[in-house]
């Protein structure tokens, strides 16, 4: 049985980045094997959340989507992020945060939310497990009002070169290479891109902010932040008055500025999005989202 | 139980003539002209050729697709600038480049219900008086400041300015949804039917032969008033060659490498200018002693799903002219001429491909046999909008009065009309001689 500790307010991402970044250089090495790479058997949790409507309309502004009486599920996982950041930030949390790589997302967006609605939110590591190049693992967020699970997250993240057990001695990704599908939309994404979004939500991360405070943490410019990639797709394929599941998978960053080929495709009650460089060709993110 | 009302009889709507100033390449001779003095000056024409001097209109509608929001009354700011009565209603209309067409087409309808007997309908637009953006060079010269860490890297920034970085932008023709231009929308419609590049150069030549044989007999005359010290439309190159068309480097869908194919010189350019057209009952032609050139039959308006790529962004005429033929029991091969608004030679190439294919009027307009082909020598027989330019709204007025002049002067027959617009629509229309 997990234990579940009750953090009272939700604690500020600032901090929180804060005590990761420090944690980074307290002696994380790459190609460390931790004695005891064990997930906290914890759920950390916040009730009573309220949504703000200044950002929401904020983020329905940014994001290009029209002002109306839902949360967008981007939002939701704005919202809980600082749940899900403080778990990865625990002492006895054994990946780096300081490098760590967001890998995808995948959300039940169960019914509509209100943006009156008072949520309690709840987030705890599991599945850690092997990947090619280290070692990934899944937050897993649930969103509840009144008792009903209404939204849950799984947000998968990687830390290269942390092995569970013995180095994999895989070589090179065995990737198909890309082929562009037609494109039906492009976004051009400014150099102020990732401090649009950060203003939005609260979430001022340094590598999405600005060339210099990115290079610092070894970007060789600002990357675009990947929910706010997933938020303009949702903006234009999420279904409204309903439910609806979606996923992201990340291929390769959106370094800033930046012109993305997008390709919406509709099937049956889904539509499949993918963003490429527009000039680079190479692959930026693919999904998928379904109405329920 | 009470009598249901009656219904008035539905009567004709009739285009008595119509009157646009020359269209002029954008930031060129009516770079100080507004849209209120284009249209205006349209109006003012179409008053002076019909006597309709201090007339009371039924209505008279129109609009702009570019537009200031001083402009919030357009068309009746208009009418009380113009010698009109100043009791004629207006009201402005906006439905992208088919503004015109569905002003007109509405208008129609008022007159075939006895709501009013007499109408003027039509558009305006200027790229060269809209609001001004910061130029594409003077945004990216701004960005790379921004970036600019050292002092030297800003002025190295700042000194990529140059004064022609002042000029304002050509307003941009971007779907909001989608990003992308109207350009490049098409370039994906241009390559998935397979069109050419030379037959789109092949019918940008035509549209400029044509259009400029149309000058040279004097077609024009009772359909154009002079404006700005123009009489013609400055687009119009009646000596322009295949080679020259061929020599052009592609503008649009430049992603496409190899299958670039659209071109500055098959595509129109940004363009100024007003066009209007008189409507009215048949009484009020006979009462007023003024011509019947043709009825204005039917109009049909679709809407395509592009945001997704269902379908091209410019194709929904294709789709509004299958409903509207098999409402009024017609073949797309029962008409004498066909005006299919060129936005890009591709449109009009593609729109022609789809009606001839199968696979695409079975599963796309749900028909039995596809609607086939058309007798290519009926095609835009007086130039269209390569040629002549396309200042957005007052495309529908351009090529409703130049359609009902050529049935007229033919004496008999029909004619079809399909003008595409942003946002995946269109507008499409039946003429009928008289």
């Amino acid at each position: 049985m997990r234990a579940t500790l009750d953090l009272g307010a939700a604690p500020s991402l600032g901090s929180l980045y804060a005590k990761g970044l420090g944690a980074g250089v307290k002696g994380w090495l790459p190609g460390r094997k931790s004695p005891q790479l064990v997930l906290p058997d914890v759920e950390h949790r916040v009730t009573a959340l309220r949504p703000e409507r200044d950002s929401l309309v904020a983020y329905q502004r940014l994001m290009g989507d029209t002002v109306r009486e839902e949360l967008p599920s981007v939002l939701v996982h704005g919202l809980a992020f600082p749940v899900a950041m403080s778990v990865m930030v625990r002492d006895d949390f054994p990946l780096p945060l300081l490098g760590m790589v967001h890998l995808s997302n995948a959300v039940e967006h169960l019914r509509p939310i209100s943006p009156d609605a008072t949520l309690d939110v709840s987030a705890h590591a599991e599945n850690l497990r092997e990947h090619r190049v280290g070692t990934q693992l899944d937050i897993v967020s649930e969103v509840r009002e009144e008792g009903e699970l209404i939204w849950r997250g799984t947000s998968t993240y990687l830390a290269r070169g942390v092995w569970l057990g013995q180095k994999q001695a895989s070589g090179a990704a065995v990737r198909e290479p890309f082929v562009a599908p037609t494109r039906t939309g492009s976004w051009g994404l400014d150099a102020g891109t990732g401090r649009a979004y950060a203003a939005v939500m609260g979430d001022y991360n340094p590598i999405h902010l600005s060339a210099l405070s990115a290079k610092a943490l070894g970007m060789k410019r600002a990357i675009a932040h990947g929910m706010y990639l997933a938020g303009r797709a949702l903006a234009g394929a999420a279904p409204h008055g309903a439910g609806y599941t979606w996923s992201v998978e990340f291929a390769t960053p959106v370094f800033l500025p930046s012109s993305v080929d997008v390709a919406f495709t509709d099937s049956g009650n889904g539509t499949e999005f993918s963003g490429w460089g527009a000039r680079s060709g190479k692959p930026h993110f693919t999904g998928v989202v379904t109405a329920l | 139980m009470t009598a249901q009302s009656e219904t008035p009889a539905i009567r004709q709507a009739v285009i008595i003539g119509g009157n646009r100033i020359p269209f002029a390449r954008s930031n060129g001779a009516y770079a100080n002209a507004s849209n209120q003095d284009m249209f205006t000056a349209a109006i003012d024409g179409l008053v002076a050729r019909f006597g309709l001097q201090g007339q009371r209109l039924g209505a008279v509608a129109g609009g702009a697709v570019l537009k200031h929001s001083k402009d919030f009354n357009l068309v009746r700011e208009c009418v009380l600038g113009s010698s009109l009565s100043p009791e004629t209603p207006a009201y402005d209309v906006q439905m992208a480049c088919a503004t015109g067409m569905e002003a007109i087409g509405s208008l129609a309808n008022k007159i075939k219900l006895g709501q009013i007997d007499s109408a003027i309908g039509g558009g305006v637009d200027t790229t060269s008086d809209a609001p001004i953006a910061v130029s594409e060079p003077l945004r990216l010269m701004l960005l790379e400041l921004t970036r600019a860490r050292s002092t030297g890297a800003k002025l190295k920034a700042m000194s990529k300015f140059r004064p022609s970085f002042l000029a304002p932008n050509a307003p941009g023709t971007g779907e909001p949804r989608t990003g992308l231009s109207m350009g490049n929308h098409q370039a994906l419609t241009t390559k998935a039917w397979n069109i050419t590049r030379e037959a789109q150069d092949e019918l940008a030549l035509a549209s400029h032969k044509n259009l400029a044989a149309a000058y040279d007999r004097h077609f024009f005359d009772d359909l154009i008033t002079p404006f700005a010290g123009v009489s013609r439309d400055t687009n119009l190159r009646g000596d322009s060659t295949i080679e020259k068309l061929a020599s052009l480097k592609p503008a649009f869908g430049k992603n496409l490498g190899e299958d670039a194919t659209m071109t500055a010189g098959n595509s129109t350019p940004l363009t100024d200018g007003a066009s209007v057209v008189l409507l009215g009952s048949e009484d009020y032609a006979m009462a007023n002693d003024l011509p019947m050139l043709a009825n204005f039959v039917d109009f049909e308006a679709a809407a395509v799903d592009f945001v997704h790529g269902a379908e091209g962004l410019l194709m929904a005429p294709a789709y509004a002219v299958a409903r509207m033929l098999k409402r009024n029991n017609l073949t797309l091969q029962d008409f004498d001429y066909y005006e299919i608004h060129e936005a890009f030679a591709g449109t009009v190439l593609s729109t022609l491909a789809a009606w001839e294919d199968a696979e695409f009027c079975k599963n796309k307009l749900g028909l039995d046999a596809p609607l086939g082909a058309i007798d290519r020598s009926k095609l835009n027989v007086n130039g269209s909008s390569l040629a002549a330019g396309h200042p957005f709204a007052a495309t529908g007025g351009r090529i409703v009065a130049t359609l009902a002049k050529m049935l007229h002067e033919k004496g008999s027959g029909r004619g079809l009309i399909s003008v595409c617009a942003a946002g995946g629509q269109g507008v499409v229309a039946i003429l009928e001689a008289r």
